[in-house]
Order: C-alpha cells, then structure tokens, then sequence
C-alpha cells in the first residue's frame, strides 16, 4: 500500500520534471480562469504559472479572476454555457466553488478528466465525490479545503465558547461584542448562519446528506426566530475583511472569520499575534475549491498537466499550507511529508485536526443552502 | 446674390447624410448596449424562468425586500435632502462670502471628491467612520471625546454620510456656477435695504438658482440610487439597499426575475422623482 502510494508522488514528480512534451510543440496560452478572491489570482499568476511555464517552455499561462464567492463560479459557467454549441472553449482549467461544480457537471460542461491525471489518486476526501449533494467524481479536484472558525481576542475573552449554545450564552453577557457579516457580506457570515441551523434544526445531518425534503427546511422557524433575538444582541460587520478589521480594532471581540485568511492578515501584520481561534460545536462549516477542466477546453492536454502540477503534494505543500494557510486539497499524508514540523504544526495550533474531524462540516445541498439563505432574508433580516 | 446664397446652400444639403453617418456609430452603441439592456430588463422582470408572463418577481421582490425597499427611498431621500441644503451653504459661501482668503479656499477644497470613485470612498468611509476608526480616534486624542462613549456609523448613517461627502461637490458646482452668473444688482439691492445675507441667500438668491438645483439634485438622486460598492462596504445587511439585493439575488440563485423587478422598482422611483420635478417645473411656468 505504502508503496504504491510512494510510486504515485513518484510518478507525478517525474511528470513534473519531464518538461515539454510534443504534444503541446507550439507556443500556446492556457487560460486559467478563478473565481475568489485576489489571493486566488495571484496564487496562478505568481506561484503556478512560473513553475509551470518553466517545465512548458511553450505554453504562457493567463490567469483571470471572476470575483469572489459563488458569483465569480457563476459567471465562469455563463461563460462556459455561452459557448456550448462552439468547437473549443476559451476557459482551459476553472477554479470555481462547490455550488457551482455540481450544476457544470450536470450541464456537461465539464471534462471527467480525474482519471488522466497522476493526481487524482491522491484525493480520497468526500469532497472530491460530491459537492453539496451532486455527485462529481472523476469531475474535480480539490484545490484547497477551507474552513470557517470563530476568531477572538484571548485580552477580551477569558473562556472562549466550545459550542453555538455557548456563544448564546456569551452574547447575551456581553452584548454588541460578537461580529458576523450576515449573508449579504460574504462567506464567512454565510457559514456562520450556516452552523447556526445545524446547532439549532432538528436532523441537521439530513441537511449535509440529501435529498432535499420541504418539511424539513419547514421546521426551521424557531431556529430563524432565535437567530433573530441573537442579532440584536450583536454587531453586523461589513463582509469577511470588515469583521477581521472590527477585531484588529477591537470593536469586536469574537468574530466568524476564515481561517486562511485569520492567518494570511495575522503574517501580514494587519491582526495581532495574539488573537485565537476556536472551531465551535456541533460545527461550522468549510468548502473546498475544485480544479475543472471544461469539456471542450481549447487545450485539454496541458490543462490537464497544469492540474497534475498544482495537485502534486510538493506543491500542495509550498503552495497551499506553506503560502496561503489553506488546508491541503489532497490527502494530508501526502503532504505532510513535505513539510518541516513547524510549518505544519502552525496550520493546526488552535484548531487541532480532530477538532476537524468532528466539527468541520460540508455546506448543506443545494436545496438546502438556498433555503436557509431565503429563510434568512425572510425571518431574520425582515 | 442669389448664386452667391446657392454656393452657400449646396454643400449643406449634400452633407445631411454626413452627419447622420457621424452619429450613427454613437446612437448604435447607446441603442445597444443600453436601451437594448434596458427594455431587455424591463420585459425579463415579468417574465418567469420558462418565458410564461407572471408578476411572481414582483411578488418575491416585495415579499423579501419590502423593507430593503423603504429602506432606499428613505437613505436617498435623506441624502438629497442634505445634500441640497449643503451645496446651497457652499455655493452661497461662494457668492456672498466676505473673507476673501476663507472664499477662496472653500472654492479650492470642497470640488476634491468629485474625483473620488464610490467605491474609493467607501473604502475610505469603513476605516474614517469605524467606532474606533481614525475620526473617533482623532476626537478621542483631541480630548473632545470620550473613548468609552464613542459610535460607529457602519451602518445607514455611514451609507448617508458617503453619499452626502460624495455628490455634495457635483450639485454644489452647479449651483455656485449658477449663482455666480445671477444678476448680482438684485443682491446689491436686497443688501442696500438692509437685508442680511443669510435672508438674501434664501429669498434672492436660491429662488432663482432653483432650476439648476433641481437638476443637480434628481441627478444626484438617480447615481445614488444606483450605487451598489457603498451600501455593501459600509453597512451591515440589515436593512440594506435594493441594489444589494439584486446582486445577492443574482449571485446566490441566478434569480434575474426578481433582480429585475426589483430594477423596475427602482426604474418606477427615480422615475416618479423625475416626474414630480417636470410637474412642479410646469406649474411654475412651464420652465424646467
């Protein structure tokens, strides 16, 4: 077993260090469109395109953002849907969200390109076979995995909660010093109202599994009610970056926040070392970001070895825990060993890999997300 | 004579497809990148997602967002209200202002936002008016306030506060223009018997500014209602503004019916703006 697995990296960075194959002889440019943030553009541009145009003398790599969260994926799949009845697409690999992912695959705007790829043996995460209920295996890759905590400030909060009852109890003592963004802000506050319905509905885990069922999402009303006593009691950040900054100031002294992010601004020197996090109970959820090939890219044979490149472990490792403080997207043990102990004990100091285990937990199907989102605006925010 | 009046006349009837062709590019490129769009829109908000007519987006649109819409009508009411009243001051400062230096550097500093984008100031308004963002700070170390005691404005009066800061420069250019090309005898008049400058202001001076205020002000008022990077970097979601809504509908459910009636709402309120201003311009004379 543990052979197999070390002749499969073994493989991949054989690929990596081949160089330019025939295939690809004349100078093209693949284009590399993702949705997210800026970070996610300057990871293309910065980090994977150099690596690559250096082992693909012939190929430039484009990267291109479409905005951050589920709009910037939207707008990768109009675009792909625009060009459907065309002979090649002008999109050669896509990053785009889980939401997304599921309805390009049933669109068939995809390539199940997984199995031409050394790579995509190394990712066994149910988050590889199925984003938010649809089945996407052999569709995707994970990037990264990403994950929402509570943040706080240790001078402001002696005991920090260890579950949404908790953190209840914590807001009505102190009240206005809890921040979130609401859903309207970005996805921080989205996942936090997220895990608020599965601290607070009854059968929570039907919510994560499927199939959607209205009865459920019915039941819902106390949650929502409480959820709206619970806003008033707290302080309604603007977006992801504003509840960061409400805490920098110390505005605020808790916060739902990204963690990659809590730690990109912490090395940055735009938080205080001393800020904590803590991933509450049941659970908060986080998402990873898929690597696609879209079924008619323009040049499928070097996208596909742009994916291999970026799913390799060395560049996991480099690239996504090292850099930008993202949990890997493939499986931990192929990157750990490329890792020194501290970088990667840095990733897991508050919140500890079995505090993942138990409380990291997939955004709910789609019928369900929608739903939430929609009870939200309609019971809480009217 | 006459032959002279046909050498003159010749080249202008030759030329009135010339000018047509100059214009064509520009009425194409309005025609369709913008009345396309917009009758597009118009019609899409009352159709459902099989093509069938339906008013179900309108329904969604005032089932969620009711008080998201009231919300808007109010924060850009209130900031055309200020604004108004605003650039009155400065352009009357402008016109009437004794102290030289003190006109002079009013007429410098206050054109500076207009070349400011939104977005820019509403990055610039999230970290000024935060409860400990630089203006607290600044009057807490200026001992004028107490640090304990202070506000944050993150939220509807921070949306009003950018909008004032933003459009007060664009209507108060208008109107110190136009008040700088009155008739200045009728001031001289008014100050000959007595009156004080606050009361020639308001009753010489702006009565005949009206039209270019007005103008300046539903201008104002359609840009504001239209702005979409201030209500979501400043403020909090609830309650928010209706161009907030119609991108989280379009972001989180491709829900375009209801983002375009909610654009048809707000098409129908800049629209009634409009149409009270025309109204009032025809009672008072027929001048606009």
């Amino acid at each position: 077993m543990m052979g197999r697995r070390i002749a499969t990296v073994a493989a991949a960075l054989a690929a990596l260090m081949l160089g330019p194959v025939p295939a690809i002889a004349q100078k093209a440019t693949l284009n590399v469109v993702t949705a997210g943030d800026q970070n996610m553009v300057d990871y293309v541009k910065d980090y994977l395109a150099p690596i690559f145009e250096k082992n693909n003398p012939n190929v430039t790599v484009k990267a291109v953002g479409t905005g951050p969260g589920d709009a910037g994926s939207q707008k990768i799949a109009e675009k792909l849907a625009a060009q459907k009845t065309n002979p090649s697409w002008d999109v050669d690999v896509a990053v785009v969200h889980q939401k997304m992912a599921g309805d390009m695959v049933r669109e068939g705007l995809l390539a199940p390109y997984v199995k031409d790829v050394s790579t995509g043996k190394l990712t066994t995460s149910p988050t590889a076979k199925s984003a938010l209920g649809q089945n996407v295996e052999g569709y995707v890759i994970p990037m990264f995995q990403s994950q929402t905590a509570i943040a706080y400030n240790p001078s402001m909060v002696q005991t920090p909660p260890k579950s949404y009852a908790d953190l209840e109890a914590w807001v009505k003592a102190n009240p206005k010093k809890f921040g979130h963004n609401g859903i309207k802000g970005g996805m921080s506050g989205v996942a936090f109202v997220v895990g608020w319905i599965y601290a607070n509905a009854p059968n929570s885990d039907k919510l994560m599994a499927g199939p959607y069922d209205k009865a459920v999402a019915d039941a819902w009303g106390p949650a929502f009610a409480k959820l709206k006593d619970f806003n008033k009691q707290v302080t309604i950040t603007p977006g992801n970056a504003g509840t960061l900054d409400m805490l920098n100031r110390g505005e605020i002294a808790m916060g739902p926040v990204w963690v990659d992010m809590f730690y990109t601004w912490m090395a940055d020197g735009k938080l205080p070392p001393t800020m904590r996090l803590a991933l509450i109970g049941p659970g908060m959820p986080g998402q990873p970001m898929y690597y696609v090939i879209p079924a008619k890219a323009a040049n499928g044979a070097a996208a596909r070895k742009f994916v291999e490149m970026a799913t390799s472990p060395q560049v996991q490792a480099e690239g996504i825990v090292k850099k930008f403080n993202w949990y890997p997207g493939i499986d931990a043990q192929h990157v750990k060993a490329q890792l020194d102990e501290k970088t990667w004990n840095k990733l897991f100091i508050d919140v500890s890999p079995q505090d993942l285990a138990a409380k990291a937990k997939p955004f709910p199907v789609k019928e369900y997300f929608d739903a939430i989102l929609q009870g939200y605006e309609k019971q809480v925010m009217n | 004579m006459p032959k002279h009046e046909e050498l003159l006349r010749a080249p202008v009837k030759e030329s009135r497809i010339l000018p047509l062709c100059l214009v064509a590019p520009a009425l194409l490129t309005v025609l369709v990148l913008f009345v396309y769009p917009l009758c597009y829109s118009l019609v899409t908000a009352f159709v459902d997602k099989g093509g069938q007519p339906t008013l179900g987006n309108f329904y969604r649109a005032f089932e969620f967002y009711s008080v998201d819409i009231g919300f808007t009508v109010v924060i850009v009411t209130l900031s055309t209200f200020a604004v108004g009243v605003l650039a009155i001051a400065i352009g009357g400062y402008l016109t009437l202002g004794e102290c030289a230096p003190a006109v002079a550097l009013l007429r410098w500093v206050y054109r500076w936002p207009l070349f400011i984008p939104f977005v820019v100031a509403a990055q610039c308004m999230r970290t000024f008016l935060a409860k400990n963002g630089l203006m607290n700070n600044s009057l807490v170390s200026l001992g004028l306030l107490d640090p304990q005691s202070t506000v944050g404005f993150l939220d509807w009066r921070g949306i009003v506060i950018t909008f004032v800061w933003k459009q007060l420069p664009f209507v108060a250019l208008l109107v110190s223009g136009a008040m700088a090309s009155l008739d200045r005898t009728t001031i001289e008049a008014a100050r000959n018997l007595g009156a004080g400058r606050l009361r020639i202001l308001v009753e010489i001076v702006v009565p005949q500014v009206r039209p270019t205020l007005m103008v300046g002000l539903i201008l104002s008022f359609v840009t504001m209602m239209s702005v979409l990077s201030v209500p979501i970097m400043v403020s909090g979601e609830s309650p928010t503004m209706i161009t907030v809504d119609m991108a989280f509908r379009i972001n989180n459910y491709g829900d375009y019916g209801a983002a375009n009636a909610l654009g048809f709402i707000s098409y129908a309120l800049t629209g009634a703006a409009a149409w009270i201003y025309l109204r009032r311009g025809i009672a008072g004379g027929g001048k606009p």
